[in-house]
């Protein structure tokens, strides 16, 4: 079972790549505001910048979780849990912050254009020896569904905007939201199985490999 | 009946139109020439010139008596970070 454990927390690996990629498309975002000052960028820069604060607490507390279960007695497993639930719930408030400042941006952008404590179902102890619902109490499934319906806007926001510009790096942007979007629906059906765990992170984490090769690819361009 | 759709433009993107225009002379013009490339009328193009001169993006100099503006070496690096901002912003649908 420590096995299992431990490929659990290999993927939550994957998570810190996606932190690492959402502070450089942050930062890309944010450099984006200071040469045209525009409102639109500064949301997008502190969303991903918030998103990647959020992902690297989540990914802390697995790593932490992780290596502190094989060795506390079993009387003290309650406040673990305690723990767990309490980084879940800022880590999915900081998501959903950070979709919601996405959302904010295409609003203000649509706008513009016309112009011109969440409560966890499962066991409220870890068994130390099974370490089985210890990653299912990362992910709150109320907090999930927000999250889908943001990412569910944004994403036909920027498939819209492909449609309309045609150009690659819009194309990243849509698969980018949209495998976002398809890794929370993989966490929703935790509910049912662990296993949809694996799908969810490698789905966030293609996304965020679409927004890097984007970013790559508008960092090439010529004048 | 037609509507027309008047696009607002940023101050940006005002440089970068002079700037571009600018660099699709040579690098060097006078300012009758800039006019229908950046898309304004001479005041206002005269008070952006002087804004880019003092950001050190454009350099003004006299030949036989009459105004050139001469793209500098920052001038032309802001328009290609420019480029890529732009192309940033656009495959997140933001307008510049």
């Amino acid at each position: 079972m420590q096995k299992s454990l431990d490929i659990r927390i290999l993927i939550f690996l994957l998570e810190l790549v996606s932190s690492i990629i959402s502070f450089i498309v942050g930062y890309y975002a944010l450099k984006a505001y200071r040469t045209t000052a525009t409102r639109g960028l500064l949301l997008l820069y502190l969303g991903f910048i918030v998103l990647g604060i959020g992902t690297l607490l989540r990914f802390t507390t697995a790593a932490y979780v992780g290596l502190i279960v094989r060795t506390i007695p079993p009387t003290t497993e309650h406040q673990l849990a305690g723990l767990i639930r309490l980084a879940a719930s800022i880590y999915m408030i900081t998501q959903l912050v950070a979709y919601g400042l996405f959302t904010i941006t295409y609003i203000l952008q649509a706008i513009n254009t016309s112009r011109t404590s969440p409560t966890v179902a499962q066991a409220a102890t870890i068994p130390a020896a099974t370490a089985g619902p210890f990653v299912q109490l990362f992910f709150i499934p109320q907090l999930e569904l927000i999250a889908i319906t943001l990412l569910g806007f944004i994403t036909i926001y920027t498939f819209t905007n492909w449609l309309i510009k045609k150009e690659t790096a819009a194309a990243l942007v849509t698969l980018g939201f949209g495998l976002m979007l398809l890794s929370h629906f993989f966490f929703l059906l935790m509910i049912n199985s662990e296993a949809f765990l694996f799908l969810g992170q490698i789905s966030q984490l293609a996304g965020f490999l679409c927004l890097l090769t984007m970013l790559a690819k508008v960092s090439k361009t010529n004048a | 009946m037609r509507r027309e759709h008047k696009e607002y433009r940023s101050k940006t993107r005002i440089y970068c139109d002079i700037l571009n225009s600018l660099l699709k002379h040579g690098g060097k013009s006078g300012p009758t020439r800039l006019l229908s490339g950046a898309n304004l009328s001479y005041d206002r193009l005269m008070k952006h010139l002087n804004q880019l001169i003092e950001l050190g993006l454009v350099q003004e100099e006299k030949e036989n008596s009459e105004a050139i503006y001469k793209l500098t070496d920052k001038g032309r690096n802001f328009i290609l970070e420019f480029t890529k901002v732009e192309k940033f912003a656009e495959a997140f649908g933001i307008n510049i």
